[in-house]
């Protein structure tokens, strides 16, 4: 039983047409890739999932509900969680108060965890420090943690291994790991090909705003219309 | 208070509604302008249109210059205070947070209006130079808002030609799409910046010579053209120049058909409620897409 | 900062006495201008908690103080209420008002929020002459002489300390740093699962209490009032002009801004008393582009001082 479906979307900006009747399905418990060339309309089609943009036509359906539109802060309380390909820290919060923000229930419980991913992320120390003070690198990191803080069972993620180092990328992707071992579902928009290939179990190909794509792994790799969107005509 | 609608009231609010759309166009434009070009929300720009009034009025009661022949000297004058404005204070907040440019440009509006209250006092000054209507019909054709009219669909024709023929033109307009190609093309855009504030300006003190012969100068007339100027801009879709045409057209319109069942200070109040009921019927993602 | 914790907090007692005992001493003038200066704390504290904090600037927020000042006011002279119930009546009044503004117009983006709120300055100019012709409105309304101006001190004083004190809370609670989430990245706090709106509309009602309050207490202080002078774009003006010039978005830069800015006010500036306005004007484009975040905030960054300043 698929946790996210999404059928037939489409969003055009003026003229142009950036996402285009895209479809697809996403079980719990797995890693999802999303590639294509720049432009391809990835981050269009995460910002119609998270509800940041209103899609022209189509629908998005999570857990049963359709939540197309929905305001992205409801969307987001349903469970679903994203980063950003350009970051979005709080700047003038500190890296605690960024984790903290987003969260409801007691303070006392609440900041805990919040130092305890912070730790996870080796950022323990800085948990005071403005988050726009920090470096990139630390930056993406909070950006990260913040999502988990809300427990969220689908996890878009955007570029998540951009200018994060290699031992770090390692300690991530085990975590990526681990939260499909809990049950979570993540997708991830990637440009980093290592990473796609040896984490997902399903990679989409968007090129243009199509599907043109989709499999594990392997076929993607091998698939003629995708070595053509990346290298050809 | 129902009104019978005969056909001249009909005909009246038309014509009423196009001459008073022509002159909300031409200021509105100015105002679109400076948004497009460097994101900067212009809340100056009632005081600027208000000191062209001035300019009108001195250069009529003390050298008894013909008011429509100030109009070129109301711009050229103020374009030179937008120069000054701009170079000094408003390029340091272009790439701020909106915020600062608000406030900014809210701090010189301040600035400006109490300035003209110091030098020229709150006392209401007018300009008789002409006055009146034509009959036409049944239909009354007020001079001066005619005259007005006409030179205001001049002023914002020559706009729209220069911005689309001359290579200035071009320029600003393609600084408007995209700063960063712009800068790419080779256009140096801290001078199209300038310039653009200086032809808002201008454009706005144009509007106000000219509506110096049809209503009263005072210090504070200017508040709320700068209110409806955005009202045309919501209206005819902001960062879309013809928009700006589109939008005060619709707005005289509104305004005078709404003068048949309220009074004319009510209708300031429909404005406004219009404004509100556009930005929540227009669907704004919070991304917004680039028009906002 | 605990260290400074203890004498800070024994010179804020000993100011507060000081303030306490003050009519027992002070001539009427003195005691007039103290009740300005709260009630400038209480405007600007007030403006700051919707402005400060939200980043969307409220250009109209004299909307309320005016509305109060008139429910205040109607409710003592028709009704017979007693003025510190209807000075509560005036806040609630300004809430219901700005729940009215505020739903419709806190969907919309920052910057189409401010101009909205510019508006409700025109409107609010048009609707007061407009009443002016109808109900002979320019003459004012007059409420029956008492000499309360002392238990006005106090109650203003104790408005003002209110605000302050509220602007703390929210300041060291997740719901004020909700609330600066929306200044800082207003789209990120949605995709975090903030309800911008929501968020917005609470702290946009907070901010009209105060100022709804402080018009019914200035109303019965004054013992007249008219629509000149209670909806001027000067009270707006000023409100702004001291919560950037002591800090937006601080717990104390607002008192800061209306102490300073008030004394200032009264030493220099009522002297010359047309340039005022436009000293004001200039201050906030000096603010602006000299020191946006203000006295305090300046503080604040380059001593590494807590949020609660």
């Amino acid at each position: 039983m698929p946790i996210l479906t999404v059928e037939g979307l489409r969003k055009s900006f003026g003229g142009v047409t950036a996402v285009h009747g895209v479809s697809l399905a996403l079980e719990g418990g797995r890693i999802y890739g999303l590639i294509g060339p720049n432009g391809s309309g990835k981050t269009t089609l995460f910002n119609c999932i998270t509800g940041l943009e209103r899609c022209d036509a189509g629908r998005v359906v999570f857990k049963h509900e359709r939540i197309d539109h929905l305001r992205p802060s409801a969307i987001a309380r349903r469970g679903i969680g994203r980063t950003f390909q350009v970051i979005r820290v709080f700047p003038e919060l500190t890296a605690l108060e960024n984790l903290l923000v987003v969260t409801r229930g007691p303070r006392a419980a609440a900041e805990r965890r919040g130092r305890e991913l912070l730790a996870f992320v080796k950022l323990e120390g800085l948990a005071g420090e403005y988050a726009g003070n920090l470096s990139y690198g630390q930056q993406k990191l909070v950006e990260f943690v913040r999502v988990l803080m809300t427990d969220p069972l689908l996890i878009l993620l955007d570029e998540p291994a951009a200018g994060v180092n290699r031992t770090l990328l390692n300690d991530l992707l085990g975590a990526f790991g681990r939260l499909r071992d809990e049950g979570r579902t993540i997708l991830l928009v990637e440009h980093d090909m290592k990473v796609v290939m040896g984490l997902c179990e399903t990679v989409f190909v968007l090129d243009h705003g199509e599907m043109i794509a989709q499999g594990p792994p392997g076929l993607i790799q091998a698939d003629e219309r995708v070595i053509e969107a990346y290298f050809g005509a | 208070m129902t009104v019978p609608l005969t056909p001249e009231m009909v005909g009246q609010v038309l014509i009423s509604g196009v001459l008073s759309g022509a002159l909300y166009a031409m200021v509105a434009l100015g105002l679109a302008l400076i948004y497009g070009v460097m994101r900067v929300i212009n809340i100056a720009h009632g005081p600027l249109l208000m000191l062209g009034a001035y300019v009108t009025y001195f250069l009529y009661s003390r050298a008894g210059l013909n008011p429509f022949l100030s109009v070129p000297v109301a711009m050229a004058a103020l374009f030179v205070v937008g120069l000054v404005l701009q170079r000094t204070l408003v390029f340091r907040v272009v790439d701020a947070p909106e915020l600062s440019s608000l406030l900014l440009t809210f701090g010189i509006s301040i600035a400006l209006v109490n300035l003209a209250q110091n030098a020229f006092t709150s006392d209401l000054r007018s300009v008789e130079y002409i006055t009146g209507s034509w009959l036409i019909g049944g239909l009354a054709l007020s001079k001066p808002r005619f005259i007005a009219f006409l030179f205001a669909t001049a002023v914002t024709g020559l706009a729209f030609l220069f911005l689309k023929k001359t290579r200035l033109g071009k320029a600003i307009r393609a600084t408007s799409q995209s700063r960063e190609v712009a800068l790419v093309c080779g256009i140096d855009v801290r001078r199209i910046h300038l310039l653009t504030f200086g032809i808002a300006s201008a454009l706005a003190a144009g509007g106000g010579a000219l509506l110096a012969v049809i209503v009263a100068i005072q210090p504070e007339m200017g508040g709320v053209w700068t209110f409806k100027s955005f009202l045309v801009i919501v209206l005819g879709g902001a960062g879309n120049y013809p928009g700006a045409l589109l939008g005060g057209l619709l707005l005289g319109l509104v305004e005078q058909l709404a003068s048949l069942f309220l009074t004319t200070q009510l209708s300031e109040v429909v404005a406004y409620v219009l404004l509100v009921v556009v930005l929540l019927i227009r669907p704004t993602g919070l991304l917004g897409g680039r028009q906002t | 900062m605990t260290g400074a914790r203890g004498p800070l907090l024994a010179a804020l007692a000993v100011v507060v006495a000081a303030l306490a005992v003050y009519p027992a001493f002070g001539t009427g003038y003195g005691v007039r201008s103290m009740l300005q200066i709260f009630m400038w704390i209480a405007l600007a504290g007030s403006w700051n908690l919707i402005s400060g904090l939200t980043g969307y600037v409220s250009f109209g927020h004299v909307a309320f103080f005016g509305i109060g000042a008139y429910a205040g006011a109607i409710l003592v002279t028709s009704a017979g209420w007693s003025w510190p119930v209807a000075a509560l009546a005036g806040g609630l009044a300004a809430v219901l008002l700005a729940l009215l503004i505020g739903y419709p117009c806190l969907r919309l983006k920052g910057p189409y929020f401010a101009i909205a709120m510019l508006g409700l300055n025109e409107v609010l100019r048009a609707l007061v002459s407009y009443f002016e012709g109808l109900t002979g409105g320019g003459n004012g309304l007059s409420l029956p002489t008492l000499d309360a101006t002392r238990s006005i001190y106090y109650v203003m004083g104790l408005l003002a300390a209110a605000v302050t004190a509220a602007t703390w809370l929210i300041v060291t609670s997740r719901f004020g740093l909700r609330l600066m989430t929306i200044r800082e990245d207003e789209i990120a706090a949605e995709a975090m699962g903030i309800d911008t709106f929501q968020h917005k509309l609470a702290a946009f009602l907070l901010s009209a209490l105060g100022p709804g309050i402080a018009g019914a207490l200035t109303a019965r202080d004054q013992g007249y009032i008219e629509p000149i002078s209670v909806f001027p774009l000067a009270v707006t003006v000023t409100m702004i002009v001291m919560v950037l010039f002591g800090g937006k978005g601080t717990v104390w830069g607002p008192v800061v801004g209306a102490v300073v800015l008030f004394v200032a006010q009264e030493l220099v500036w009522a002297h010359y008393p047309y340039v005022h306005p436009l000293l004001f004007g200039a201050i906030i484009i000096g603010v602006v582009l000299l020191m946006p975040r203000g006295v305090l905030g300046l503080l604040q960054l380059k001593y590494r001082l807590p949020r609660t300043i």
